[in-house]
């Protein structure tokens, strides 16, 4: 903020901060286009009332709009590859945390089924559901990934500028995630036993999710229990969402500079539309477990508040995925 | 626009936003204003005060829409115009709102008579 808002009047620091500060709600990309002139029109304002809550409040409400509209969430169009891009990076984001979540609930029913059938249909549905539905995630996410690493890889070759920090970040989290999950599976509490669940997930890769989300835990409100885990596993369930949020946020920022090829933009549509509609699946049958168990449920079969929390994110995700999904396949069919 | 179907214009599909997008299209109509311009004229015209999130929110739908454009100025206060898109959107909405203040209008003074 360099210059008054009324011709003449004088900008004091403080005044110069507190729009700054205002400003700093707004995305970058749309403070490079209005920020100037916005900061005039909030200088003016300030000039003639220098204190109004309101304004203040409106301001962080239309800043967070401005994120979420360049997140392709809102009624607001983008242009196409703009819609598209962003489209994807939000879908990608909000299926990484239902997928965190998903697995968390999964890892608890299958460490339970490693000890004992459960006694409900609604747990046994629940399980076999999850099981297929993150099956199917999880290799539509590779599919998904692997030409986009390659388009990737070769803008990084052809040195276009703005990438190699967000892949390294990208890089750089998923290798904490992998290599602590492996370290932290050692304490996986299931037996590696032979009942007709463990046929579908096998003890190592359900003792990797459990460890990858051992985060997801109502230990947190239960600080006294909590104290007595082992600090490296206390120090894991803080930095592993991190390092998830490092990743989500490396690939947010790679797709979002990448130029796709529209052939490559409309494969990633199918699998989009195919993701949201198996996510929809996997959230009927978490919740069958989640709403429908009985008395009969003991142990880990028994949903707790966790588990009903794990829920409600889920559904919130899934709400946003959906959302970013119809804003893809708007943008591609006006591509 | 289907056959048959009567065509609201772009306004429409500004939803919440089609109230501050209609006043500002109706100040831009006077002439290019900057963001303090427009804000000042409205409050004249319709007593109405747009907070400066809701100011540059709907400006940008309106630009992004192609229906105002900014003007170039080496002034930081970027001042905007209609285009001849925006000035057709304005038309076809103020019609419509036109539409429904006369049935309102006439409906109040058949039923409870003239103020």
């Amino acid at each position: 903020v360099s210059r008054t808002g009324t011709p003449g009047a004088d900008v004091s620091p403080n005044t110069g901060r507190r729009v700054r500060r205002l400003l700093r709600w707004y995305p970058p990309s749309w403070r490079r286009r209005y920020g100037d002139e916005f900061a005039e029109l909030l200088l003016a304002e300030m000039a003639e009332q220098p204190s109004n809550p309101r304004r203040t409040i409106n301001v962080m409400c239309n800043g967070l709009l401005a994120r979420l509209t360049q997140a392709g969430l809102t009624s607001h169009e983008l242009p196409p590859g703009d819609q598209m891009r962003s489209g994807l990076a939000a879908l990608g984001c909000a299926l990484a945390a239902f997928g965190a979540f998903a697995v968390a609930m999964l890892s608890q029913l299958a460490t339970g089924w490693q000890w004992t059938s459960p006694q409900s249909a609604s747990a046994t549905a629940g399980t076999l559901i999850l099981t297929v539905a993150i099956g199917c995630l999880a290799l539509i996410g590779a599919v998904a990934v692997i030409p986009v690493a390659g388009l990737a890889a070769r803008a990084i070759a052809r040195r276009q500028p703005g990438l190699i920090w967000p892949t390294a970040l990208a890089a750089t989290s998923a290798a904490v995630l992998v290599i602590g999950t492996r370290h932290f599976q050692n304490g996986w509490p299931g037996t590696g036993g032979t009942g007709v669940h463990h046929l579908a997930v096998p003890g190592g890769l359900a003792a990797f999710g459990w460890a990858s989300t051992l985060s997801v835990s109502s230990y947190w409100v239960h600080p006294g229990l909590l104290a007595r885990f082992p600090l490296p596993e206390v120090a894991w369930m803080a930095l592993s969402p991190l390092a998830l949020a490092g990743v989500a946020a490396g690939l947010v920022m790679v797709v979002r500079r990448l130029d796709f090829p529209s052939r490559l933009l409309r494969y990633l549509t199918v699998l989009t539309a195919a993701a949201s509609l198996i996510a929809v699946a996997s959230l009927a049958g978490a919740a069958s477990w989640v709403l429908g168990h009985g008395p009969g449920q003991a142990g880990l079969f028994r949903p707790g508040l966790v588990n009903a929390a794990g829920l409600a994110i889920m559904a919130a995700a899934l709400v946003v995925a959906l959302r970013a999904a119809s804003g893809v396949l708007r943008a591609c069919r006006a591509a | 626009v289907p056959h048959g179907a009567v065509d609201h214009g772009p306004l429409v599909t500004f939803g919440r936003y089609a109230g501050p997008a209609t006043l500002i299209l109706s100040s831009l109509a006077g002439g290019a204003k900057h963001g303090y311009a427009l804000t000042k004229d409205i409050e004249q015209f319709a007593g109405v005060r747009l907070a400066p999130g809701t100011l540059y929110e709907a400006l940008s739908r309106l630009e992004g829409q192609g229906l105002i454009e900014a003007v170039p100025s080496d002034d930081r206060r970027r001042p905007y115009q209609l285009t001849t898109a925006g000035a057709q959107a304005l038309r076809v909405h103020l019609a419509d709102q036109r539409r429904v203040a006369e049935v309102g209008l006439r409906r109040l003074s058949k039923t409870w008579g003239s103020a």
